[in-house]
This record gives C-alpha cells, structure tokens and sequence, in this order.
C-alpha cells in the first residue's frame, strides 16, 4: 500500500468518496461493488467460522467488507480491552466482544453514521454493553495514551490518506507490550503515476 | 511503515485471494493485490 496520498491529491475529496463508498455498502450491502461482502465470503475466503457468524445479526454480517481475519492470528482473552480500527457494520467487534466478555472492552471506531447505526444495534440485539462505537477518524483516535490490550482492523488502513499517521496513532493507544492484529491489503507491485492518482483505486 | 511508527516484531501471518470472484479480480491479478493479516507489538 501507498504510504501517503500523491502532492496534490484531495484528501477531503477521498475521504468523502470512501465515506459515500461505505455508506452505500450499509445501505444496501447486496448491491453490485468491487470487493465482496457478507459473512458466506468471510467464511469460504477468509477462514471466519460460519457457525460463529450465524449467531450474529445478519445486519452486522451482511456488510462486512474485510480482507483478510485477524482472529486467525489469536482470539482475544478474557478481560482485555480492544479496538477495533474501521469497524464498519461491527461483525468483527461482536466477535472480538465474546471473546473479552463482560470484564473486557471493545471500542469500534468509524467515520460513516449508517455503518455505526448497524453496529450499534447489532451490539444491543447482542446484549453487549460492553461493546460501543465512537464516529472518529482513524488518523484523530478519541483514547487515552497507553490504554489499549489489542488493537484489530480489517481492510481499512489502505484507505487512509496517511498511514503513517495511523500507525503512529495506534501506537500511542496501545499500553506497551500490546498487539497490533490487522488484515489489509498488500500490493506486489509498484503501481503506476495513474494508478497511484486514481481515486477509484483508493476509495474502494 | 509499521516500524517507523515504533512496532516491533512485525510479521506477515496469512494471506487471501479477497479479491478472487469479484469484478475487479483481474486488475487485483495484474497489480499482486491480496488480502493479508499482520502482526506487531508495541
């Protein structure tokens, strides 16, 4: 992934194009995109467990649009406190919340308002008062210094403008020792000047 | 990038052919775009 937009890119024009993006995503998940969505491609491609997603409510599932499973790499434990970067329709921090429990937290933080409206009610259906989601930008964390166990994301971080910025960023939540388990994408070539100044490219 | 930020044993774990089926599998084939989980600790 590109570490920062080109000179002269629009970054508020990019962020509202990502913005419309996933909007339409929580709006009408079943409509024709670029990437998949939706708990049966989280299952076949991505190694989530079906059952698993079964128990969740199809209004967080269905617009779930990630790129690879961070639980793959470990679950969570009991009591830890978690965040989860672009948590969009929330299916990850539903999972993330059963596995912390009651004694843990998980902070979802996104910047589309039909994305939190999903999540949010997801997480009531689900009884997880523990679980909640803050509107920010993954650039602008609304956390203490050091007061973070794990921070997750899922295909989110390759659509910041500056990445760097991000890390930066979670690494000043996360307490030391902490992890960082992200899914992203990762690109083998070198792109093109075009490609590099598509906005296409980067808001999907 | 993760590692100027600070992050230590950064790590490529997994990786997935998110795009395989979709209309853009193609250009993701031309440019090596796949889906990967990473690891690091502060």
């Amino acid at each position: 992934m590109a570490a920062v937009c080109p000179v002269g890119f629009d970054i508020h024009k990019l962020k509202d194009e990502v913005r419309r993006t996933y909007a339409s995503v929580a709006t009408d998940p079943s409509r024709e995109f670029h990437f998949h969505r939706g708990p049966e491609y989280a299952a076949r491609q991505l190694g989530y467990d079906f059952d698993e997603l079964s128990r969740l409510p199809r209004l967080v599932t269905e617009p779930f649009a990630g790129v690879g499973n961070p639980f793959k790499m470990g679950r969570l434990s009991p009591g830890a406190s978690v965040v989860d970067i672009g948590s969009g329709g929330g299916m990850d921090c539903l999972i993330a919340g059963s596995d912390v429990g009651p004694t843990g937290r998980v902070i979802g933080i996104d910047m589309t308002d039909e994305m939190l409206a999903r999540a949010r009610s997801g997480a009531a259906q689900m009884g997880m008062n523990h679980v909640r989601f803050e509107k920010a930008d993954m650039e602008t964390l609304p956390l203490e210094d050091k007061s973070v166990d794990v921070v997750i994301s899922n295909g989110v971080i390759n659509l910041a403008p500056d990445k760097p910025a991000v890390f930066a960023e979670i690494y000043r939540v996360l307490r030391p020792g902490g992890r960082l388990q992200f899914a992203d994408i990762i690109i083998g070539r070198e792109l093109s000047e075009d490609a590099r100044n598509n906005i296409d490219l980067w808001a999907g | 990038m993760i590692t100027e930020a600070g992050f230590r044993e950064v790590a490529l774990r997994d990786s997935f052919d998110s795009f395989l089926g979709t209309n853009k599998e193609s250009t993701a084939r031309k440019f090596g775009v796949m889906g990967a989980n990473v690891v690091a600790y502060k």
